[in-house]
This record gives structure tokens, sequence and C-alpha cells, in this order.
């Protein structure tokens, strides 16, 4: 029996190799392109191990994939294969209120999971801006995070346990319902962030947290980012640890207006948005003393007046980085460089390290992010029909990439390294690049678990 | 993928074109493209696949907008057209949630249209598309129907049709032909404000449009407006969201256009309609709501003779019946299983589902359910009664 019978036996009318379909799956959300030989979408963990065993025996490339939102090209085959679509595999299997944990299927949407959650009074916090279409699994794979991390931490922080399928077909568990383990090298954390290379994840059992009753959103302008992350700064020092702390350039408020002309923004600045949450009495409290401290270096400074004025905040500020067309048509925002982040105090000379790049490429970028963690979100927009952009584009990333780790930060904080920054693992992780060598070579002898990222 | 049906050489200029090719005659032919700037819009963020109705139904990433779009941008760059495209490219319902959410601002739906365009130009359709073509071009009408349009119009009350008017009543095939009721209860109405009718309406050339026959619909087109241009009307109404958008936005000349709930609702205080004692939902069309923001007017209406309890979904966020597009010909269970979906919008204890376009009430009837479906017309005429 060849490769395509076998697979069909498997998983039946959930396989194709029309070119079209395979054509759908050769990229995600950034440039990395590679098509893959077969698509398939498993049920179930008994079908991804039969066809993780099958491809161990051929030797042929396995990469899972969740709804294809991923910025580094995390879900691409770029060295063809099998491309596992996990987006079917979206049950919620149990809600264990009295465990503060729920146990997912890796196709679960992070919203879907939070819309199930909070009639019970609960939220699973990691927030990426992809929240209404990103799939838990790759949330898991490239420890995701978003807005709130600053307080509540990245997926890392939420994990209990994986229900992981190894490269020869094995299916293990990597923890349990308990809190904490002292028994032995803790594999749920290993597998966490690893993008599909040492294992593929087929359910999760993760904690939840309770929700806040209050939130409250601080909107401040500053006459430049150097006041601004001073501002945050003073901010934490006074004891408050803010639910999000984001950053928006000029350019981002302009595409935010664009986005919806009634959000309620300042005209010009750079602006921090400051939630704080808890009782209504102490998010209250929280956001008065973040006016209070940050009033004497800011130009202006205001609370959202109301729950929908904060929404429609959030909301849009979820979606600025793909709504850049919207301040010129014939610009598109390509992500790349996209996610560098350094320690948080030297965001504002990253910021103005990027827009000394922005400049020298002669490239418009838009700056916006959460300086709460460091995490700076660039976006370069270009003509995509010019070719000579195209270059420059490249050529800008790289240089902002070298930035963040002269600055001791990270290529990426949130989106993964994908085969998009690959290269410059070596270049941040020095020997210990080596281990992670080791590590995949060891779980993964023949290299058929999404092979060509990482830098690995 | 369900219902896929293509056919190559049928009766379309592009299947033609196709099958000249074949047999080797010498023509050039002008590779597949739209227009590119609204393709490379798309940043693959991804937005619209959580929204997309249709992928929600087959799961396949070619059957979401970013795969559409994915596909065209692929024959933009080379990639050879073939019927391989067909079970992306030709289950889109045209519903537009995706360009309603799409943070970049593209418009998929127009991108879609105009890539089936080019794959007709080509020579390559559905057998849906073959079917619904051949009934316009031979009958006038989406059903093929070879009866009178108006024989559901005594033939008394039709000499008496004035010859001029300021306003026409664009009664469409589906009430024309499958619910001519509606049309009979819509025209009484109309009637009272001196409304007319066409001599020999045609299809409005939306089935043509949404499923990529341009040139065929154009002539449609023109047969229509010559007889609007002749009554010297200044204002089509009608009954249909997909008439609707088609004659407000897609014919060569602007014309003015507005919808039976629109002009009802202008008119509230002249109907005089009495208060039911009953509960209704109201399910907004895609081409009416979406595409065109009349959101308020039927509701207007609805709230004039009885409750209203909204849908889970309801106006820019609605679901799609699953009608449009082509799908229902096309590819029916896919269409119908969108059409179930958006009953589980329903809430509990409502008497009808109200919409305002027949095409819906066809699809969502289809799908089933204990709740009967229900044209705004319908609910009118129990509150003239």
């Amino acid at each position: 029996m060849d490769i395509t019978e076998e697979l069909r036996e498997i998983v039946g009318e959930r396989f194709s190799v029309s070119s079209s379909e395979l054509y759908c799956y050769s990229s995600d959300a950034s440039q990395v392109r590679g098509a893959p030989d077969y698509v398939v979408r498993p049920e179930s963990t008994e079908e991804v191990s039969r066809i993780v065993k099958l491809a161990f025996e051929h030797e042929i490339p396995v990469t899972a994939r969740g709804a294809g939102t991923g910025l580094a090209g995390g879900a691409v085959p770029v060295q063809g294969g099998i491309v596992l679509d996990l987006s079917g595999m979206n049950r919620l299997l149990e809600i264990d209120l009295d465990n503060l944990q729920v146990v997912v299927e890796p196709g679960v949407i992070q919203d879907t999971l939070n819309d199930v959650l909070k009639p019970y009074g609960f939220f699973f916090p990691p927030n990426p801006g992809s929240s209404a279409m990103c799939t838990i699994g790759g949330m898991i794979a490239y420890n995701a995070s978003g807005m709130r991390c600053v307080k509540y931490g990245t997926t890392r922080n939420y994990v209990r346990d994986l229900e992981v399928v190894l490269a020869d077909g094995t299916v293990i568990h990597t923890g349990s319902k308990m809190l904490k383990s002292a028994a032995g090298y803790d594999l749920t954390q290993l597998m966490i962030g690893s993008e599909g290379t040492l294992g593929i994840v087929t359910k999760a059992g993760l904690k939840i947290a309770p929700l806040p009753k209050a939130r409250k959103l601080v909107i401040a302008a500053f006459e430049n980012a150097e006041l601004a992350g001073k501002a945050v700064i003073k901010t934490f020092s006074n004891g408050v640890v803010p639910s999000a702390c984001e950053i928006l350039d000029g350019v981002s408020l302009q595409v935010l207006k664009r986005y919806d002309p009634n959000l309620v923004l300042p005209a010009e600045g750079d602006v921090i948005l400051f939630e704080v949450d808890g009782t209504e009495t102490s998010a209250h409290e929280a956001a008065e003393q973040v006016m209070e401290v940050c009033s004497p270096l800011a130009l202006t400074i205001k609370l959202a007046e109301s729950e929908k004025e904060m929404a429609d905040i959030w909301a849009a500020r979820k979606l600025v980085g793909a709504a850049v067309s919207r301040l010129d048509p014939t610009k598109t925002r390509i992500y790349v460089g996209e996610d560098v982040g350094v320690p948080m105090k030297q965001i504002p000379e990253l910021l103005r390290r990027v827009q000394e790049i922005s400049e020298e490429f002669d490239l418009p970028a838009m700056k916006y992010g959460h300086i709460g963690d460091g995490n700076l979100h660039l976006a370069l927009f270009i003509d995509v029909l010019n070719p000579d952009e195209w270059d420059r584009l490249n050529k800008a990333a790289d240089k902002v990439h070298m930035t963040a780790i002269e600055l001791g930060g990270t290529v990426s904080s949130e989106h993964g390294v994908g085969a998009a920054r690959g290269k410059y693992m070596e270049v941040q992780w020095g020997p210990a690049f080596e281990v992670m060598r080791m590590i995949k070579k060891a779980l993964d002898p023949k290299g058929i678990l999404n092979p060509g990222k990482l830098g690995l | 993928m369900k219902n896929e049906k293509t056919k190559t050489e049928n009766k379309s200029a592009g299947a033609k074109k196709q099958a000249e090719m074949k047999a080797g005659a010498k023509t050039e032919t002008k590779p597949f493209e739209v227009d590119r700037r609204s393709v490379y819009k798309c940043v693959q963020c991804g937005t619209c696949r959580s929204v997309c109705p249709v992928f929600e139904a087959v799961g396949w990433e070619s059957a979401n907008t970013r795969g559409r779009m994915l596909i065209i941008k692929s024959l933009l760059e080379g990639r050879e057209p073939s019927e391989d495209v067909l079970p992306s490219l030709a289950t889109c319902t045209t519903c537009g949630i995706c360009a309603a959410k799409c943070p970049a601002g593209a418009n998929p739906p127009e991108v879609v249209e105009e890539a089936r365009s080019e794959l007709v130009r080509l020579g390559i359709t559905t057998e849906g598309q073959e079917k619904l073509l051949s009934a316009v071009t031979t009958t006038g009408n989406s059903f093929g129907e070879s009866r009178d349009r108006l024989h559901w119009l005594p033939d008394a009350e039709r000499s008496k049709l004035p010859e001029k008017s300021d306003y026409i009543y664009f009664v469409g095939c589906f009430d024309s032909y499958r619910y001519p009721e509606f049309a009979k209860k819509t025209f009484e109405v109309l009637q009272r404000f001196g409304v007319t009718l066409l001599p020999d309406e045609n299809c409005c050339a939306s089935p043509l449009l949404r499923t990529g026959f341009r040139p065929d619909a154009e002539k449609v087109m023109e047969h229509n407006l010559e007889q609007i241009q002749k009554v010297g009307a200044h204002t089509i109404i009608t009954g249909c969201a997909g008439c609707y958008t088609t004659l407000k936005n897609n014919y060569p000349e602007k014309l003015r256009v507005i919808s039976v709930p629109e002009f009802l609702g202008e008119h509230l205080g002249e109907l005089k309609l009495k208060r039911l004692d009953l509960t209704v939902s109201y399910h907004d069309p895609c081409h009416l709501g979406r595409h065109n923001e009349v959101y308020d007017a039927p509701r207007e209406v609805i709230k004039a003779i009885c409750e209203l309890k909204e849908m889970k979904n309801i106006r820019e966020n609605s679901r799609c019946c699953g009608g449009g597009g082509g799908v229902r010909i096309g590819y029916p269970d896919i269409s119908l299983e969108l059409a179930g979906k958006r009953l589980e919008d329903v809430p509990e204890e409502v008497d009808y589902i109200v919409t305002s376009c027949p095409l819906c009430v066809r699809n969502l009837r289809d799908a089933g359910g204990d709740i009967e479906i229900i044209d705004i017309i319908e609910l009118v005429a129990m509150a003239l009664e």
C-alpha cells in the first residue's frame, strides 16, 4: 500500500492532494512558503498517532497546523510532506471548575473557550490579537501571549498537562491536574514553544483564572516615547501592575481612527493604554493612581468613560496590525521583524533605533506593542507590487532583529521563530542553541517533525 | 467536496472558447487577471476564516475566504487555472461577512465575483453555473420557466396596468415563479400608491453576475433598463434582496432602488396596520443587510405590527442562509447546512421567522425546523386583513 492509500485509510475523505488545497496549506500569515504533498484533517489522537507513525516509517515530514494565523511560517511545510490540519479537533472535553482547569483539544479557538467560560466567571487569560481565530494548539506551540501578558503571563503559565504524539507515534502525557510536581524533567514546559518540532499536541489541560469584576482604562498621550517609557516604569515602581500596558505611535493612532472613526483617542503623541483590573474599588483606585503618577509627564490623560468606549478601543487595537491598508490602499502590512522584544527599560531606545531603520530604508512604519513586557510590534508596510520595496523591507527587518539581540532582547516575544527567524537562533542563544539541537535529535531522530523550523 | 460538478464544454462563451482551444483553434487567450490591488490587500491574517460560514460546513482551507484569496493570488501569479479551483471559488455565497470583518478593508465577495468572471471567460464553470446561464438566457428567468412571468396577475388587472408611473415594482424570478402569493400581496399593497409593473420583466441579472457571466448579465440588464426608461419611473421597488443589490449597485445606470420593507416603512401611517398578538424574529438577508445596510426598515415595519425578538446574530453579524452566490444550485448540501446553522440562531418562543428575501425564505424553509418562515409582506398582509 502506498502512503496515499494508507493516509486515506486512516482519515477517509479528510485527505486531500488537490493542487488548490495544497496551495492553501502552503502559507500562513507570514511570508514563508512551502507546499505540502498531502493534507489530512485528523479528528482523534488515535488518527494523529497513526499518521505520525506512518510518517516515521516512511521518513516523511509532518507539520501540524491550527488556524494558520502564525506570523513566522511555523505551520508552513517548508520541506513538503504531510500537513496535519488539527483545527477540526475542536472539542472542549472537560470543564473542571473545582480544579480551576479545562481540558481541550488543540483546535479549540481561544475566544470560543472564553465565551464558554464567561458564564462560569472564569477565563483563559493569554489573549493574542488573533484570539478570534487562533487555536489553543497553536498558542501552546508558540507560547503565545498578548496584551495582558504583563499581569497574567504567557500560555506557558497556564498549561498543566499535554497529551503529545511523539515522532514514532507514541502517545504520552506530560503532566497532570496537579498544580506542582517535583518529579523529573518538566516535559510540559519543554513542549510549549517547541513549534511542533518535538511532538504533536492532541489534548491540553489548562489552568483558568477568575474573571476580574472590573476593568478600567487610562489613556495617556506623551510628547515622545522616552517620556511614555518613563511613565510606565514609574507606574510599576508605584506598585501598580496594569493588566495591559500598550504603546501606540502616531501612525498607529491614525490607522485606528481610520478603522473606527468613533474611537476616543488622543489626537497626537505617543499613547499608552493602561488597563487595570480587579474589583470595582481596587480597579478604580489603581486607575486613579496611574493618572496621578503619569499626569506630570503626559500631554493629556483621561479615563475611558464607559465599558463600550473601552471595548471599542481594545477591539480596534487587536486588529491594528492588519489595518494599515486603510491609511493607504496601495500599501500592505508585511509581517517581518514584527515581534522583537527587549528589556522594558530599553523600549524607548528600541523605538528610536527602529525609527532610524525605517528612515534609512525609506519605509513607512507603524509601531505599537506591549510596552509593559518589552514587546514591540513593528509594522512595516510596502507596495507589494514593487520588488525594490520588498528588498528594502527584508533588509530593514534583518536590522531590526539584530538590534533587538544587541539590546539584550529576543527576535520573537510571542509569535515564534518558525522558518522566518531561524537564522537568528544561533546569534541569540550561542552555545545554548547546541543543547536545543541535542534535544531535537533525541526526541525526533529522523527529523520528521516540522523540519526547517527554529533554525534546527 | 460535496456536490462537486463541473462542466467545461457547455454553452457559455468561455466554455466554447475552451472547446475551440482543445480542438486546436489558434486563439490567443488573455491570461487570468483581476484587480491585483484588491487581492493584495489581504494580509492572510485569517480573521475571515473564523466567520466564513461555508468554511464552517466544509472544513478545508480552500473553502474559506483567505483560501479563496490565496487561490486567486496563485492564478494571478501564473498557476494554470483549472477545474481544481471550483470547489473553492464556486462555493462562496458572497454573504460578505468576511468583508465586514476584514481589518485590511478587503472586499472578497467582489474579488471572487471578478475571479468567477475570469474563469467563465476561460471556460471553467460548474454544471450549476451553466444551468443558471442556460435558464436565464433562454427563458429570462433563473428557473428556466416557460410560463408567463405575470401569470399571477389576473388578465383584467393586467390590462389596467399604468403604462407610465413614477414607481415600478420589480417582482424578480423567485416571487414570479416560486412565491407568486408574495408577488400578489406585495402588488396589492403597492398598487394603492400607483406603482406599476414592467410589461416584460426579465431576471434582474443577479444570478449571472454573482456566478461570473458578466457579458450575458449585461444583455439582461439592458433589456430591463429599456423598459424602466419607457415607463419613466424614478424609483424601483423590489422585495428580493438579490434584485435589490443588483438593480442598485450593478446596473449601468444609477437607479433609485428601494426595498419593499423600506417602502412600507415610509408609508406606515397610510397603511393602517392592525396590531397582531404575535412574536416574530427577523433574518437579515445578506444582500439587503450587510451589502446595503438596510437593517432598520424591516424592523420598524415588524415592530409596528407585533413583537420582535432578535436572533443570536443580527445586522452586520447576521449569518448567511446559504442560498446566495450560486451555492444553492451548485452545492445544495452546503447550502442547506448553512440554512440549518442559521436556524440555530432563532430564539425560543417565536411564532414566525420573518425575512425580506424569497431566496432566504426558500433556503430556510428547505432546512426544515418547526417555525414557519415568512416574507415580511405576509406579515403585513395579516395586519391588513
